[in-house]
């Protein structure tokens, strides 16, 4: 195409994409966009783990939180110079960097491999921020789509005032009600942990492990265990749903009027559509994309807020184990773990932007 | 139809594990290593205490080291300890028992000295060698030290397989699981690190601890103890031990549905004076300061409305039913809190009053109470009038950071035993560069400290120690003991042997519970 | 610009009310009236309160702990037994002087950058969204663990513990304002206007700060009001992980619910509900009035069209 402006340095070899002259130049830019986007991921990921780096090193050390009030101080001081840990900093920081470039992710106090730490524990986070968003879309976009089409009446402000009221009571105060009334009252549920005894015994000897507890069951092939393993889902998911559900439904609402509010769906009704039809396939789409959007930020949320969700229901997770090693000043596997979500957020969010990006015309670059 | 898809999906077992989870044991602990040379902390220790067998143990309510492993140990010269084993061991490996084994163990914990694990308590051990097969002889730097063979059945004893063991490194917890290096009552048969261990009896075992009463048990690892408690009340576990909140234990005592047991435990609570930095302008001001505040609290005010009696009032400087206690504040400054007499000792010494007391504490460390502690404690200095009370806390790792480079003039302190014997609560504390590090050091006290550690005679070794502690109370006071605490243990009605283990050796033993 | 925009000394918001009508404008009171209650509970606490925030006894005579609901302790006693309303009362002072500090602190370094960023452009901007984007990721614990120790030196003390919460916080709302702002002003910064402040020689700074500023912080009270709502309960979350004041230096709704978890499996329930159902009802407060204004100044959402002076609002936006 001619009218590729040469000064966009362009690093890609265009390939037509229609005959028309507007669409091959915005192809250009959305691959330049999205490579850029991608190129970027690896400098915020490092960017962030230095700084995390060099804050650790700030708080204290591993030595003395373990061994602090048990040995004189001679002795600590004797054992982190053993460690390694009085050498210039930037020489421990180079040691990590290259490791960390080579896929050495290096150890935790403890001795386990710091990415068999972020896969077993992440599997674990995994499998309940997916529960989570489960729920979160149940409640959210039916409910959402619900106040919309029903606003300013007494269901749209119930409704607003419940998705409000999930957001404003703090996580951990919701799952110790949850757990009052619905384990120790109702007895309907287990109190925590993500399957039974015998059940979490049994699925240690399955291959290959995953670690998903939900999948585990079901390649060990014992229905009852998949039942359990539901059952102890539950509390949990409806604890971190709840939260982003409520996030989701104002979402969905404040969208889905504005997009009802909009030419082409006023055009579609102009055509005789039925007013179900008009939301369910014109405007839900287009309401659905702000969801998408925010995804990645609800993703790196849910990561956030699983640590008082994982502790309150004894799913040990990530962001559980997150928290130990911070009280336990383990600054490789903090480092390691934190790496780990950044370059999970960095790519999250490119996913994000680059759906929106292909799916909305509207979007410019 | 789902359920015959997924039971067409049961592919994935490797083998059958057995017949379930056996008795199930909750606890809040976390393990740190499997590996006896990295491992120094209460998770570990419970692990330690199935596993792996000694030369010296305790038998369930014997506060007195017996041959476990051993045949006899004894001083064959005032410096050289040395210890028969019993013919015919085997680790659950497969491999044998012997000297060489032994001297493996001692030798790499001090090699390796991994700054997690225990080898400071091997202080005294100079070296280790095979005097043949089945005869290992230890040199100790010290003669006569009467704590060594106390030392034995602690973390630094435990007797590892030299041929699946690394000689310089410490072993991952997988390799130890599957190498089974260990020869004690039971061996790992499952291991999710933190979250859950299934231990299967060992049929080779031939140790003080005997056959174990239950041939499966399991650990379940809490986040919160509030978690292990409701599981407890569910019956989802049957023991839980380590670590209740006082509350818990006060609604758990009245529930029908769970039997709470305690025994004697060697938790010591206290309050450590920076003797530089703490209040008074001569050293006999700081005394006086000490020894009102010594008549000023009310222990058993902080025992039974504070702990729920999980803790006890600690009137000496070894806990009482440990050999050698003695309690020599109840009669120099008064059981129960003495205006009079603290008001004595600030005027005799020419304090003005109130005093001003910076008193720092730690909110997590020493338990979820600290906080009700030290509010308790505070409300108690002020209602005399003597004392006005600034309260602070800091995080662990500042804190302890604080307290040794003079940043607090007095500040909250615990102690857990490492072995149970009186020394243990005296030598790391009062003797030469102890780890309080609050500028106590007193020669004569040190020269006391010396003579009981070598005392042969226990019934003299006894006297040793109780005078020590009165010479501490009467002279010095550079800390404050507060309360000492029990071992509690929480089981279901049908669950027997809790309290055969609840002892004073505060080894928390499986092979004594059955249901 | 309209020869009709005299400019009439109004009280602020009362616009925004004028301009709600039904539900709408029941929510906006809803959320006014928790909002003012809780500053006000915030502002006259040691008036309102029977007893002191660490008194644990009266005339010599000790509480009892962990009592119920009862005349003399109207929210019942805690485990230090210290009276729970008053606690309650005293913990509204700490949440408002966390917000105020982590709002202030957000805008002042928020919306510049973002105004930088947004105006300049080119790789300042770059760098600035790289960054950003950067502490999206970030772990509030470890931030909060951070500044705990720099600030406060590891001691829970009552502006300490304070100050580190609200800086936390800082940080992770930072980039919010920061993407606001930056987007706005990109869409401002091509405005016929902005060009001639350029063209009759204004500064940078001037452009950014008497030109654009005022024409991108249309978002920035439903922002707000957000970040307060969320303010509170990072307090909490982060008393709950064991980063709350110490109790006798201040009362802090987060570590008292921290401390009455364990209280509620044990039938002691008056030590978390009230607590708990304080930060529920400031957070719903704040979250309905950041709601209101959201949907009664978005354009798309406005239900009617009001008086003149609306539009003339509209267009001075626009």
């Amino acid at each position: 195409m001619s009218d590729v402006p040469a000064a966009s340095g362009s690093l890609i070899r265009v390939r037509r994409f229609g005959w028309t002259r507007g669409g091959g130049s915005r192809q250009v830019a959305l691959l330049r966009y999205l490579l850029i986007r991608l190129l970027l991921i690896l400098p915020t990921a490092w960017l962030l783990v230095t700084v995390v780096f060099f804050l650790m090193r700030v708080i204290g050390d591993p030595i003395s939180a373990a061994m602090g009030g048990r040995l004189t101080q001679d002795q600590i001081e004797q054992r982190k110079e053993a460690a390694g840990l009085n050498r210039p900093i930037l020489t421990q920081y180079w040691e990590y960097i290259t490791g960390f470039l080579h896929g050495d992710f290096g150890r935790t106090q403890d001795n386990q491999a710091i990415g068999d730490v972020v896969i077993t524990y992440g599997a674990a986070t995994f499998e309940l921020v997916f529960w989570g968003l489960l729920v979160a879309f149940a409640i959210g976009v039916p409910l959402g789509r619900y106040a919309a089409t029903h606003r300013d009446s007494t269901s749209d402000a119930v409704l607003r005032f419940a998705a409000v009221l999930a957001y404003a009571a703090p996580v951990f105060f919701v799952g110790m009600l949850l757990k009052l009334i619905f384990s120790v009252w109702l007895g309907w549920f287990p109190v925590g942990g993500r399957a039974s005894t015998d059940v979490e015994l049994a699925l240690q000897h399955v291959s290959p492990k995953t670690n998903i507890l939900i999948i585990d069951s079901i390649l060990y092939g014992e229905p009852s265990y998949v039942l359990d393993v539901l059952e102890h889902a539950v509390l949990p998911a409806v604890a971190l749903g709840l939260l982003t559900g409520g996030i989701f439904l104002r979402l969905v609402r404040v969208n889905l009027i504005q997009t009802l509010r909009s030419d082409f769906v006023e055009a579609a009704r102009a055509r005789g559509l039925s007013a179900r039809v008009v939301t369910g396939r014109h405007a839900m789409r287009n309401a659905l994309i702000p969801i998408i959007t925010v995804m990645g930020m609800c993703i790196a949320m849910m990561l956030g807020g699983a640590v008082l969700t994982e502790t309150t229901f004894e799913w040990k997770g990530l962001g559980y184990q997150l928290a130990e090693y911070l009280r336990a000043r383990d600054f490789i596997a903090v480092q390691g773990i934190v790496a780990f979500i950044a370059l999970l957020v960095a790519v999250m969010s490119f996913v994000v932007d680059a759906v929106v990006a292909l799916i909305d015309p509207r979007v410019r670059f | 139809m789902v359920a015959a898809a997924l039971a067409g999906c049961g592919s994935g077992r490797t083998d059958e594990a057995g017949s379930g989870a056996g008795l199930v044991v909750g606890t809040t602990d976390k393990i740190f290593s499997l590996d006896p040379a990295a491992a120094y902390d209460n998770g570990s220790l419970l692990v330690e205490n199935q596993i792996y067998s000694y030369l010296l143990n305790f038998a369930p309510g014997d506060t007195t080291p017996k041959p476990d492993a051993a045949e006899k140990c004894e001083f064959s010269t005032p410096t050289v300890y040395t210890c028969k084993i019993k013919s015919g061991l085997k680790f659950a490996s497969g491999n044998p028992l012997t000297a060489k084994s032994v001297k493996f163990s001692f030798d790499r914990m001090l090699k390796i000295n991994d700054p997690h694990g225990p080898a400071s308590l091997l202080g005294n051990l100079d070296k280790t060698e095979v005097v043949d097969d089945l005869t290992v002889a230890f040199t100790l730097k010290v003669a006569n030290d009467q704590t060594f063979p106390t030392i034995l059945p602690t973390q630094a004893g435990p007797i590892v397989d030299e041929r699946v063991f690394p000689a310089d490194k410490v072993a991952t917890d997988d390799e130890v699981v599957q190498g089974k290096g260990y020869s004690g009552p039971y061996t790992i048969t499952s291991y999710d690190k933190n979250k859950l261990v299934e231990y299967q009896a060992n049929p080779d075992y031939q140790g003080i601890l005997g056959t174990p009463k239950n041939s499966t048990v399991s650990t379940k690892y809490y986040a919160t103890s509030d978690n292990l408690k409701l599981d407890l009340q569910n019956g989802a576990i049957d023991v839980g031990y380590r670590s209740f909140t006082p509350t818990d234990i006060d609604s758990l005592r009245a529930d029908s549905k769970v039997k709470v047991t305690d025994g004697p435990g060697g938790e010591l609570r206290y309050i450590v004076f920076n003797m530089n930095t703490m209040p008074g302008n001569t050293p006999e001001q700081k005394l006086a300061v000490r020894k009102a505040l010594a008549s000023s609290v009310d222990r058993e005010a902080l025992a039974s409305a504070v702990y729920k009696n999980t803790y006890q009032p600690a009137y000496g400087y070894v806990p009482q039913g440990m050999t050698g206690a003695a309690e020599p504040l109840k009669q120099l400054y008064g059981a129960k809190p003495d205006k009079t007499l603290a008001a004595k000792f600030l005027a005799d010494a020419g304090v003005a009053t109130p005093v001003t007391l910076n008193l720092q504490y730690n909110p997590d460390h020493y338990g979820s109470s600290s906080s009700e502690e030290y509010a308790a404690v505070k409300s108690q200095l002020e209602a005399s009038g003597l004392f006005k009370v600034n309260l602070q806390s800091t995080e662990w790792v500042t804190y302890q950071k604080e307290r040794a480079s003079d940043g607090y003039p007095m500040y909250q302190f615990g102690w857990f035993p490492d072995f149970p014997d009186a020394d243990n609560y005296l030598s790391p504390f009062f003797g030469p560069n102890n780890f309080l590090q609050s500028h106590f050091e007193n020669p004569g006290i040190n020269a006391q400290l010396t003579a009981e550690t070598t005392e042969a005679d226990p019934a003299k070794r006894v006297e040793l120690l109780r005078k020590i502690q009165t010479d501490l109370a009467q002279n010095f006071l550079p800390t404050l003991p507060l309360l000492s605490g029990k071992q509690v243990a929480v089981s279901k009605p049908g669950v027997s042997g809790v309290d055969q283990t609840l002892d004073g050796s505060f080894k928390f033993r499986f092979t004594v519970l059955s249901k | 610009m309209s020869t009709a925009t005299v400019k009439r000394r109004r009280i602020p918001g009362a616009g925004l009310l004028s301009m709600t009508a039904g539900l709408q404008r029941i929510t906006l009171i809803t959320g006014l009236v928790l909002v003012t209650g809780f500053v006000f509970v915030a502002v006259f606490a040691p008036l309102l309160a029977p007893y002191g925030l660490a008194q644990n006894s009266a005339d010599g005579v000790a509480f009892v702990p962990q009592q119920g609901p009862s005349a003399e302790h109207w929210f019942g006693t805690s485990v230090r037994s210290e009276d729970v309303f008053s606690r309650v009362l005293f913990g509204a002072r700490t949440a408002l002087l966390v917000i105020v500090i982590a709002v202030v602190l957000s805008l002042l370094v928020g919306v510049p950058l973002g105004l930088l960023s947004g105006y300049v452009g080119r790789w300042v901007d770059r760098v600035l969204v790289l960054v950003m984007d950067a502490i999206y990721a970030f772990p509030t614990l470890l931030l909060a663990i951070v500044v705990s120790i720099v600030v406060a030196g590891g001691t829970s003390s009552s502006l300490g513990g304070m100050l580190s919460a609200a800086i936390a916080i800082t940080v992770v709302y930072v980039p919010q304002y920061f993407r606001v702002v930056r987007n706005a002003t990109v869409a401002v910064k091509t405005e016929p206007y902005v060009d001639a402040a350029r063209v009759t020689g204004a500064s940078t700074a001037r452009i950014m700060f008497r030109h654009i500023l005022s024409n991108v912080t249309g978002s920035l009270p439903v922002i707000i009001t957000i970040n307060a709502a969320d303010a509170i309960l990072t307090l909490a979350a982060l008393g709950f992980l064991g980063f709350g004041i110490e109790p006798t230096q201040a009362a802090e709704w987060g570590y008292d619910l921290n401390k009455a978890l364990n209280d509620v499996s044990n039938g002691i329930w008056w030590t978390s509900i009230f607590p708990g159902t304080a930060i529920v009802l400031v957070v719903l407060g704040m979250t309905l009035v950041g709601e209101s204004i959201d949907e009664t100044l978005n354009p798309l959402l406005r239900t009617r069209r009001a008086v003149t002076t609306v539009d003339e609002k509209e267009t001075a936006d626009d």
